[in-house]
């Protein structure tokens, strides 16, 4: 079945396909939102944007919907910021072409802090597959898109469909969390999570980051480690470094 | 092994999925094993299986290291947590396994203390904060959990914590896979390779997998963009009439491993001449044991360990369907007297067993109707 493409008073249009991606996002992040979660935005190249997907979650246009906690991350080290206030559970929301360093750097490092992702962006070419969880594109071969319209006309959606969910009766009920949740094996029998090294301690030991908080980790296997490294973490141990060339799919 | 990660993005899938049906077309029906029980629990949790095409069967294997412990194992298990003043440390999972008479779930309620650990580290910390008390940990894994078992018991020799033990049941991965390839009656056409256990052992010791049975197998990571890609890969390698090891899990497989890891796995174990497996029966050299320098740690020369081995109940069809023959719906007593809440079998336990997975994520979607990889009778018990 196929659908009809939105298109706006402008003429920008999100097709079918599009809309699905924005659809799923919307759900994801209305269940993080549900669950007290905050947004973080990023747009190293265009910080206009991350300001204003964070007022337009703050502050809703619509009288009566839920103000959603978002805040826009501008400083100079996105990162290290980052680092320093999410907590798991939380958003990051990216807006930038496929190569923004910086982005793809925070979204590397997004399920060592427990974070959702979701990258908005134009360009002729697109993330690699798994950069985020969720992409909402804009093929742009002009450049025009983060000045159009188009990007906003997405997060505008965005916007509008996450409310839809939270208000839709019985989509954030607790037992929709809890069928989530149950893909997370609760012996760690045969789990791997990405952890960020924060420092280092006696005997082999290193203070890495995980969704579940700071745990002490053996890193004996792939010493020494450095605060900011990646590790894949198997029951208490780190098994291998997750390489920044190699985070491809 | 599942690694949490976020590789969902729809447009990427879409465009995988697009790809595989458009290479699927253009030969005949392929069945592909995915060796891993991570694997299996993602494609159910996903839906993959139903989005594939009808030629493209995904077959599940024996990998889930929870589901291939004996029943014979967990009876020595309880034994050992049953002695006096034993604290019994175990993966969450091993709690509901069932033995020949209970579970340790069972054990426990009966008095024993058994606690669950999220590493064998936690155990030997136990063991410091419980000096007078023997502490047990009982250690389950292919590759990927060895070293850090392995790391657990140099750690306790160092410290000369000799209030702490290991009872050994890591198993490794190459036989079972020789195993399932030896048999006469094989229908795969290649493999979804593991990918965290290749994190440790590398992809080298796959190669006879090509060079041997001719079959290509990709490594392949564990979120559903991760498994369609290796789709794509392995429906490529047989369009092209290649046949290699491939490498998709990039981003952590490494060709060598790790070979820290595979150095602390040669120091502290060495290979049993037999080990059995729930559904494989007795394979050789197939699991691994405490060297003799390590014997002070080793919890089956510390205590009085029955190695009964006892036959699986006759209902439950955990071996058919850890060898491909099977698949989970088909059992006699799947989602009727075998369910999460009380298994029968071992499959139904963990998380990454087949018959949890397929009865957490897709029984209510209607099933299809599949041909499976290996006949019914193809693995005999060794």
């Amino acid at each position: 079945m196929s659908a009809a493409p939105f298109v706006d008073a402008s003429g920008l249009d999100i097709d079918a396909a599009q809309g699905r991606d924005l659809a799923s996002a919307s759900f994801s992040l209305a269940r993080r939102f549900a669950a007290g979660a905050t947004m973080w935005c990023i747009a190293p190249a265009w910080p206009q944007h991350a300001r204003h997907v964070a007022v337009e979650f703050v502050h809703p246009v619509t009288i009566g919907k839920r103000a959603l906690a978002a805040v826009a991350v501008t400083g100079p080290q996105p990162v290290a910021e980052l680092r320093s206030v999410v907590r798991a559970g939380d958003v990051l929301c990216a807006i930038s072409t496929a190569d923004e360093s910086i982005v793809v750097d925070a979204l590397r490092r997004a399920p060592a802090w427990g974070l959702e992702t979701l990258w908005i962006g134009c360009g002729p070419t697109q993330p690699r597959a798994g950069a985020a969880g969720h992409v909402l594109w804009v093929d742009d071969r002009d450049g025009r898109a983060p000045y159009d319209g188009s990007i906003v006309l997405r997060y505008h959606v965005l916007w509008e469909l996450t409310h839809v969910c939270i208000d839709h009766p019985g989509l954030m009920r607790p037992q929709a969390e809890a069928a989530d949740g149950a893909d997370t094996c609760i012996t760690c029998s045969d789990e791997g999570s990405i952890g960020e090294v924060v420092d280092g301690v006696a005997d082999g030991d290193a203070r890495v980051r995980t969704p579940r908080g700071v745990e002490v980790i053996d890193v004996t296997l792939v010493a020494p480690v450095r605060g900011g490294d990646l590790l894949l973490l198997h029951a208490g141990v780190a098994i291998t470094r997750i390489e920044s060339e190699h985070a491809g799919g | 092994m599942r690694f949490v990660d976020e590789y969902r993005d729809p447009v990427a899938a879409r465009a995988t999925l697009a790809e595989i049906e458009r290479l699927a077309a253009e030969q005949p029906a392929r069945a592909f094993m995915e060796v891993c029980g991570g694997h299996t629990h993602t494609i159910y949790r996903h839906g993959i299986e139903h989005l594939l095409p009808a030629s493209v069967e995904l077959v599940h294997g024996p990998g889930c290291p929870v589901c291939v412990i004996p029943m014979g194992r967990i009876d020595d298990a309880i034994a050992v947590a049953h002695q006096p003043g034993v604290i019994f440390t175990c993966f969450g999972d091993m709690l509901r396994v069932p033995g020949s008479n209970g579970s340790l779930l069972r054990a426990k309620a009966k008095g024993a203390d058994v606690r669950v650990v999220y590493s064998p580290l936690d155990a030997l910390r136990l063991a410091g904060e419980h000096p007078d008390r023997p502490v047990v940990f009982f250690a389950v894994g292919f590759e990927t959990t060895a070293p850090s078992t392995a790391l657990t018991l140099r750690r306790a020799r160092e410290l000369g914590t000799h209030n702490f033990s290991v009872f050994c049941n890591h198993v490794t991965i190459v036989p079972p896979l020789k195993a399932i390839l030896d048999s006469p009656d094989l229908r795969l056409d290649g493999f979804l390779g593991p990918g965290h256990v290749s994190t440790v052992i590398g992809n080298r010791p796959y190669r006879f997998v090509p060079e041997r049975y001719g079959k290509p197998l990709v490594t392949t990571g564990f979120e559903p963009l991760d498994i369609l890609q290796a789709i794509v890969m392995l429906l490529c390698q047989l369009r092209d009439g290649r046949c290699e090891v491939e490498n998709q899990y990039t981003r952590v497989v490494r060709d060598e491993g790790n070979p820290r890891a595979l150095e602390v796995i040669r120091e502290v174990f060495e290979l049993r001449p037999h080990f059995e497996w729930r559904g494989l029966g007795f394979i050789s050299q197939s699991a691994l044991k405490l060297r003799a320098e390590f014997a002070p740690w080793d919890a089956e020369v510390a205590f009085d360990v029955p190695g009964v081995r006892v036959a699986d109940p006759k209902a439950c069809q955990c071996g058919e369907v850890l060898k491909g023959v099977l698949k989970p719906w088909q059992c006699k007593v799947f989602g009727t007297a075998c369910t999460p809440e009380t298994p029968i079998g071992t499959c139904m336990v963990s998380s990454e067993g087949a018959c949890a997975a397929y009865y957490n994520f897709g029984r209510r979607i209607p099933t299809r109707s599949t041909r499976v990889g290996v006949a019914r009778s193809a693995i005999a018990d060794r």
